[in-house]
């Protein structure tokens, strides 16, 4: 009896991730203390914002059965409008907009191959992850946009209250995420698609509006990254974000959204960022090995699906 | 209405226009004609395109996906997927490389070899393993495993590169039995025999079937986690006869190798036919998914569209896909009405 | 049942894997946040950190065993080599940002992509870290030395010169091309101008096409096989990553035009002795890399030890003698020619 209400416990994938990251923070504080410094921190989180502000949207698609490997291609074709924008005279901020815009269109383009035209996801955003990629190094012909000034980068560098401002940003969108996901119908919708598409449809839910409107968001969250990442690093080019959509795929797997989709939370993918954001954070401090990180992440994301899988037998 | 009428007409069951308007459907032939324009575009732009050195090129060129995308067929066509091949050739390169050379073990050439395929195998029977018996998904295992495997390649290689490869295993990349590369001989047997088992073989039937319907194949007493992880096995195994069939093509075993990889045997396979929900796809589409993708760099570079084009590669590459993608779903599902009409 | 015996071969794959990938890897490796070198009697230790463009390069790797030979010989320098696996210019920047929140005392960048790692190098600087630049340079404002081996100008003036010799005759005709690492490299963006300009006073080459083969040797291998199919008549192929030349000799050799294509570019002696052994390649244009590393921890430990004071004319490096400083550039030396004469005195 006491078993069965363990197991349908349904927040234990949370839990131990949670533990995870309690045991790497206890272990790095006996080892080297100055890494868990708030200054340290803070500091360090720059490094994840783009990752994070892009692991909320794909949360939603992936609960919807659905995937987004595009987002690092869109990305760089995003920060690319917002560096030629600039040379041509145009204030960033406006060219932030532009990428924000071309984000949202790529993703909708996305969204209409995927709702409209009913192809699978994962052959679409895999077309347009080159397809987005080669437009980006096309129009761009390679060369990379500096010299952003100081009154824009600090949309990726400043701060307030000691809180970094895309940190202030994912705060905002991690809000409305988990509201949207765990309070309202279309959050319940998402589940409901993400269980049985078919019976969604028929039981009147619009999933292809849901769906276009969830991989617009993902393009949106792609063009948001971008000039946040453009104005921390001072650079616009077309080779940004390389690889960008399987770490964030590994983050909201990790945070346990199953990738069969029905299943999933924003605390979760929230955990499974943070996870790995100090994992690679503390590989590095202390043994400075970069092809150490490579496979702690990705043994971590491996064996925290397995160990789901040894808790809750039964689940697919 | 009118089609039974034309097939009252010529008596026969079928009217020839309708057998050959469903034969123009049937995936494999568009794909043959989409090759064969393309290859036609090209050589009346620059003629020495099909001269015979270049078309052996092409083909060898294209033989390391070709060989892989024969296993990675099977697994899609079962409702997997498997993204570590890139990942695993890395891997199996550093590990022939460091194995064979006088630096570190000095193994013979043919020992080399057999461990490398044993390894190749091995890796696959892990990802098996953990999709079957594990119950993690295969895009999650795979993801994981091209991480590690990445890592791992660096700490195998140590920062240095093998350079003092063997004539007896830089025959294998560039030698030639009867005028014809080796790596062609092995594509040529592996698609042959893939070929052969998905066609004719109950095995070959039992995994289509698995991947069509799981759950009638479960009832109908089919092992799927036996399958499963038979087709990873044999793709970690392929990947390992690819690795060595084509990286001692070069002199170098450096640790870049197949990067990438996974994301073009993929884009193939799928392009090729094979639905990525499984059950269905061929073999053979996936070689001409292989053939048309493999070589679209070559054909930009004989296209010669000047400097510009270079930037443009990579775009031109992504429509092709994504031309391809749009016109088999909008054929497919256009077949599908009619024949139910 | 199946799933046990399953398990039991599962296991003893794991175990065939780990064994064989332990066994393979490197027994010493070029040490990371290992102490290298014993302290000197002063007690002090200055942490040095190497940082390449892309670890794993054995360019980089042979520029680390020098920076190691300098530590050894200084013994008070705690020396960290660390890079990322893939060349990124953002994971370099932050692994700056990393070492600057723990404070060591130099860092010695060889900067990929020099706008994305400025402002981490700027930020650096102004902790009071020493920031110095090798191999390739930043804007002056972010760091405080260059180590040079040799000017862009002289790499691709020196490159055409040898393609130029290659082809022969008073004046040099036929078409060329280039094979660069990535089309956003800054190091070859440079080395490219400059071909580009010298071409210019070889009026009977021409530029045909300029391919990126990013860092791969396979696609630089096909490319220049393309090249050489596409344009029947190219003479010269300049492959100027150290990635590419070896994977354009390759095609070169196999299409048997060794003699009627003259591919130069630059590469370790290492790399491409066997190509200039069997006249594949008849030029190798590169300098010193393992003194280029061992002069970069030379001064990166007299910049943190207050031995290097601004306006100095020279300095001392251990066993490479006085070097010159011009403005903020420490010069290694000139460029070095490989050919079958010499090739064999260089092991890196």
């Amino acid at each position: 009896m006491g078993r069965q209400r363990l197991q349908s416990f349904p927040y234990w994938h949370e839990v131990i991730l949670a533990a995870m990251l309690a045991a790497l923070l206890v272990f790095a504080r006996s080892v080297a203390p100055e890494f868990l410094y708030p200054g340290t921190q803070a500091e360090m989180s720059t490094h994840i914002w783009e990752l994070a502000l892009l692991a909320l949207p794909m949360t939603l698609i992936i609960i919807t059965g659905g995937i987004d490997l595009s987002v690092g291609s869109t990305m760089a074709m995003c920060a690319v409008v917002l560096g030629l924008s600039y040379q041509a005279g145009i204030s960033p901020w406006v060219g932030a907009l532009l990428a924000v815009l071309t984000g949202a269109a790529a993703g909708a383009a996305n969204g209409v191959f995927v709702a409209r035209v009913r192809v699978h996801p994962l052959i679409v955003t895999l077309a347009t992850l080159a397809a987005y990629r080669g437009v980006a190094e096309g129009i761009s012909l390679a060369k990379p946009v500096s010299g952003f000034p100081a009154g824009f980068t600090v949309l990726g560098l400043g701060s307030v209250a000691g809180v970094p401002i895309p940190g202030l940003i994912f705060a905002v969108a991690l809000l409305a995420a988990a509201v949207v996901l765990g309070k309202t119908t279309t959050g319940r919708s998402i589940y409901a698609i993400g269980h049985n598409e078919l019976a969604s449809r028929f039981s009147g839910i619009s999933v292809d509006r849901i769906k276009l409107a969830l991989y617009t968001l993902s393009g949106t969250a792609a063009g948001m990254a971008a000039a946040v990442f453009v104005a921390r690093r001072n650079t616009a080019k077309a080779d940004i974000g390389q690889g960008m959509e399987l770490d964030v795929i590994t983050a909201v797997v990790l945070g346990g959204t199953s990738i069969y989709g029905g299943r999933g939370r924003i605390v979760g993918t929230l955990l499974g960022v943070l996870l790995i954001h100090e994992t690679r954070e503390f590989v590095s401090w202390q043994w400075s090995r970069d092809e150490l990180i490579l496979i702690v992440v990705g043994a971590l994301l491996i064996v925290s699906v397995l160990l789901n899988t040894v808790l809750s037998p039964r689940r697919r | 209405m009118s089609k039974k009428r034309a097939a009252t007409k010529h008596g026969a069951g079928l009217g020839i226009g309708q057998m050959l308007g469903r034969l123009a459907r049937q995936r494999e032939y568009g794909m043959l004609a989409l090759l064969a324009l393309t290859v036609a575009a090209v050589q009346s732009i620059n003629h020495s395109f099909l001269a015979a050195g270049n078309l052996s090129d092409m083909l060898v060129q294209c033989a390391p996906a070709a060989i892989v995308a024969c296993g990675m067929t099977f697994i899609i066509v079962m409702g997997e997927i498997d993204i570590s091949v890139g990942s695993m050739m890395g891997l199996l390169a550093a590990v022939v490389g460091v194995l064979v050379s006088k630096h570190h073990y000095g193994m013979s050439v043919d020992l080399s070899v057999l461990l490398t395929l044993l390894l190749g195998g091995c890796l696959g029977f892990i990802n098996g393993l953990l999709v079957t018996v594990g119950r993690v998904p295969s895009i999650i295992v795979t993801l994981g495993m091209l991480t590690v495997l990445r890592g791992v390649t660096e700490m195998v290689l140590g920062g240095e590169w093998v350079t003092d490869l063997p004539h007896g295993l830089r025959f294998l990349g560039t030698g030639s039995l009867a005028g014809v590369p080796i790596c062609l001989i092995v594509a040529a047997v592996v698609a042959v025999a893939s070929i052969v088992v998905a066609t004719q073989t109950p095995l070959g039937r039992r995994i289509y079937a698995v991947g069509s319907n799981p759950d009638a194949a479960r009832i109908a007493g089919l092992h799927e986690t036996r399958l499963k992880t038979l087709v990873f096995t044999l793709t970690g195994f392929l990947v390992a006869v690819a690795t060595v069939v084509s990286v001692p093509q070069l002199s170098v075993i450096e640790s870049g190798i197949g990067s990438g990889f996974e994301l073009l045997v993929v884009t193939c396979v799928v392009v090729g036919g094979t639905s990525i929900k499984g059950g269905k796809g061929t073999i053979v589409g996936s070689l001409l998914g292989v053939l048309l993708l493999g070589t679209v760099r070559t054909d930009l570079i004989f296209l010669r569209l000047g400097e510009m084009s270079t930037y443009w590669e990579r775009a031109i590459q992504g429509a092709f896909i994504l031309a391809a993608v749009l016109v088999d779903h909008l054929v497919r599902r256009r077949g599908t009405v009619e024949a139910e009409a | 049942m199946v799933v046990r015996s399953m398990m039991r071969v599962g296991v003893a794959s794991l175990v065939l894997v780990a064994l064989v990938c332990s066994g393979c890897g490197k027994k010493t490796q070029t040490g990371s946040s290992a102490s290298v070198g014993t302290p000197a009697k002063s007690g002090k230790q200055f942490t040095i950190c190497l940082l390449p463009k892309k670890k794993g390069l054995p360019y980089f790797t042979s520029c680390a065993s020098g920076a190691e030979q300098a530590a050894k010989e200084l013994g008070d320098v705690n020396l960290i080599y660390d890079g990322p696996t893939d060349g990124s210019p953002e994971k370099a920047a932050s692994m700056i940002e990393k070492w600057t929140l723990k404070g060591v005392d130099v860092i010695a960048v060889s900067p990929n992509d020099p706008n994305v790692l400025a402002p981490a190098m700027r930020a650096a600087r102004q902790k009071g870290i020493h920031v110095i630049t090798w191999d390739a340079d930043a804007p002056t404002d972010a760091r405080e030395y260059f180590v040079n081996q040799a000017t862009a100008k002289q790499i691709g003036y020196g490159l055409v010169d040898a393609v130029a010799k290659d082809i022969g005759g008073a004046q040099p005709t036929g078409k060329v091309a280039i094979i660069t690492a990535t089309l956003t490299a800054a190091n070859q963006n440079e080395w490219i101008r400059y071909i580009k300009e010298h071409l210019k006073d070889y009026p009977g080459l021409t530029l045909v096409a300029t391919k990126p083969s990013n860092e791969d040797q396979k696609l630089a291998f096909q490319v220049a096989l393309d090249l050489m199919k596409a344009y029947p008549d190219l003479k010269g192929i300049f492959a100027i990553s150290s990635v590419a030349f070896p994977g354009a000799a390759e095609a070169v050799k196999q299409s048997e035009k060794a003699g009627k294509v003259f591919v130069t570019g630059l590469s370790t002696p290492n790399d491409m002795r066997d190509y200039v052994k069997d006249g594949t390649v008849r030029s190798v244009v590169l300098w010193n890399t393992v003194d280029l590393g061992y002069l970069t921890i030379s001064t990166a430990e007299a910049l943190a030890s207050g031995t290097l004071k601004p306006h100095a004319t020279t300095i001392k490096a251990g066993r490479l003698g006085e070097k010159r400083i011009v403005g903020d550039n420490i010069l290694l030396g000139d460029v070095l020619v490989f050919n079958k004469e010499n090739i064999d005195k260089y092991r890196f």
